[in-house]
């Protein structure tokens, strides 16, 4: 007897264990016919049940046997981007519905991208991801070799190497939740995070530079040394944008020295290749927009409006013949009407994309686990790419009314 | 009448100058031809090192290299496949750089009488003896190096060689050197990375911001545990 009700102890142990041990993997994904609004409903809570890993999102998820029941178990590369994505969403949203419940997701979201700085231990340098381990976890090696144990928090991981177009998801992030959702002491707070993050920039000769002291492999936008005509627009928006929301006068003396020194306006002018056509980088007329959509925002000099208009019209003169479908080509043709007023999203084919956007379906992957010994085991796994950029092309679209509440 | 005999001596004397220095030329083109696909280094000191860039390049400093011979492009994937049958490439790549990693780069050398090059060596090989920041020169061009994954070694829109005649050496892949990630004489920066734990790659990939691409820019790698850098090689040859 004693035996059987052990017996039956550690099949409830066994079943409740599987239980918890799957609890936080949400599988209700929306039908293909749902509307618009319930497929956003439905990806919201998939991703803050599937991706959040305090108060960070991850661009993509394993699910075991591949990875494990543990947050922040994938590719950190991104989550700066898939955070900032929601950040965006939830501020929107938050001045939509006026909840508490969404200002809170928001206010986590941003402390999730303070934690990414408090991790590092050295202020203004923030990582492109962080988590909470024992040990170092086999998906480190498919990055490069740019993860560090953390000094400041005591059993966390975190993966430097920090990139431009994190820069460009981080001032454009914040300054929307600055805008739409933070209040007085969260102001505060992004201030001093722009102050640090982009003044340390700033005084690093416009590069990022890494825990070895050493630039980032993307994070070069110095006069000194050559660098992508891109990120020249980059630091203008960014100087512009922590000048703005921190009112420090170093950042207006930065962008006026960009300017008048090192011709980064005149620089900007041609950030995206036009011909031969094998050389155009659209992903990159994507980041650029983020930068001129908030260098515009708050410039007001009409010579230096004009030649940040020249750019976009030069991104145009592609993009008009770009297939509409993706994440990034309607969040791009959202922030196109709005710095020119033009209406292209009104276009009835471009609404009807509208309607139809959906977020990323689960999928199989298959995976070279390395092991302790050196070998290697091919495990087929489960793993969730985050829709945070169809729920911000959402709250963005019915913030500013490109999309409407009923779809 | 002096007049002239001054003229006469003037031209005879330009004319045995001129014959010298054809003499010269001559005898240097007959004894240095250096082996197919590669290209002539001749002994002496050039500006190595930079006060611009990362701290483990200060400071510029003048160093000196022995006469060798270099090639003129990266060793390609169907090259290195001769080499290594277990190589795997993508059809329509045969003439892009092979990825490997240090003990593959230095085997496959020893295997065709080469080695790597010396960092001494491969910056001199990419900067020639004028200091300059890229291999062509001061200034940077997208069309001046392989931008777009169509394009094959040497194939950039532009097609600059450096000083030397080498393709390639701003941008494509990486490339192996033989050397330890150790301080340059006269550097303050201490770094936890030097010593002989990683290997210097130098060139820059196509993939990483274009500081990468100057001529005295380093980079560290651990020497099999290359993760996700695209690292390559271009081999030298003593001069016998």
């Amino acid at each position: 007897m004693p035996n059987k009700i052990a017996g039956h102890l550690i099949l409830l142990i066994t079943i409740l264990g599987s239980y918890v041990s799957t609890a936080q993997k949400n599988n209700n994904y929306p039908k293909p016919d749902d509307p618009l609004h319930v497929k956003v409903k439905k990806y919201e809570a998939l991703t803050l049940d599937n991706h959040w890993n305090e108060g960070t999102i991850m661009f993509q998820v394993y699910h075991p046997p591949g990875g494990k029941d543990m947050p922040g178990f994938g590719s950190h590369s991104d989550l700066i981007d898939a955070t900032g994505e929601m950040l965006v969403a939830y501020s929107c949203k938050y001045a939509i519905t006026k909840k508490q419940v969404d200002k809170k997701i928001a206010d986590q979201l941003f402390e999730g991208i303070l934690k990414a700085e408090k991790v590092t231990g050295v202020p203004g340098l923030l990582s492109r991801g962080f988590y909470k381990t024992d040990e170092p976890q086999w998906f480190e090696k498919m990055w490069y070799d740019e993860w560090h144990q953390s000094s400041a928090i005591p059993g966390y991981r975190w993966l430097g190497d920090q990139s431009i177009d994190k820069l460009v998801s981080v001032f454009h992030s914040l300054g929307m939740y600055y805008e739409l959702c933070a209040d007085e002491e969260q102001k505060e707070k992004v201030s001093d995070l722009l102050s640090r993050f982009i003044g340390k920039i700033v005084d690093d000769n416009f590069r990022i530079m890494d825990l070895d002291g050493k630039l980032t492999l993307w994070g070069n936008m110095c006069p000194d040394l050559p660098h992508n005509k891109l990120n020249s627009l980059v630091a203008l928006a960014a100087v512009k944008v922590a000048h703005q929301l921190t009112g420090e006068a170093r950042f207006a003396s930065a962008y006026k020295l960009l300017i008048d020194t090192y011709h980064y306006d005149d620089r900007q002018l041609l950030s995206n290749h036009l011909y031969p056509k094998s050389m155009r980088h659209i992903w990159d007329d994507y980041h650029a927009v983020r930068s001129l959509y908030m260098v515009m925002k708050y410039e007001t000099n009409p010579d230096l409006l004009n030649k940040y208009r020249m750019t976009l019209n030069r991104q145009w003169h592609v993009w008009k013949d770009i297939t509409f479908e993706s994440e990034s080509t309607i969040f791009y043709i959202m922030l196109y009407d709005l710095i020119t007023k033009e209406d292209k999203m009104k276009d009835p084919s471009r609404i009807e994309v509208l309607k139809k956007m959906n977020g990323h379906a689960r999928r199989m992957r298959t995976f070279n686990v390395p092991n302790k010994d050196g070998t290697k085991d091919e495990i087929r796994t489960e793993y969730d790419h985050a829709s945070t950029a169809f729920i911000r092309n959402y709250w963005f679209g019915r913030y500013f009314g490109f999309i409407d509440s009923t779809w | 009448m002096i007049n002239w005999i001054k003229k006469i001596r003037f031209a005879t004397l330009m004319f045995l100058l001129a014959f010298i220095i054809i003499s010269a030329d001559n005898k240097f083109d007959n004894e240095i031809i250096a082996p197919e696909g590669m290209v002539y280094v001749p002994a002496g000191p050039f500006i190595m090192g930079s006060n611009i860039d990362d701290p483990d390049s200060s400071p510029q400093h003048i160093a000196e290299t022995g006469a060798y011979y270099i090639d003129k492009y990266e060793v390609s994937n169907v090259e290195y496949a001769k080499f290594d049958v277990n190589h795997k490439y993508n059809e329509g790549d045969e003439e892009r750089a092979a990825t490997i990693n240090w003990n593959q780069a230095s085997a496959y050398a020893e295997s065709i009488g080469k080695r790597l090059p010396t960092e001494i060596e491969w910056e001199k090989a990419a900067r020639g003896t004028d200091g300059r920041m890229l291999p062509w020169g001061d200034f940077y061009d997208d069309s001046f190096v392989i931008y777009s994954k169509t394009n094959t070694r040497g194939q950039s829109i532009a097609k600059p060689a450096s000083p030397y005649g080498c393709f390639d050496m701003a941008g494509s892949v990486w490339e192996w050197t033989s050397d330890w990630y150790q301080q340059y004489p006269g550097n303050t920066h201490d770094m936890e990375q030097y010593g002989e734990k990683y290997k210097v790659i130098r060139g820059g990939s196509t993939f990483n911001n274009f500081a990468c691409f100057t001529t005295f820019h380093r980079y560290y790698v651990h020497p099999i545990d290359t993760r996700a850098y695209p690292i390559g090689m271009r081999l030298v040859k003593d001069v016998e």
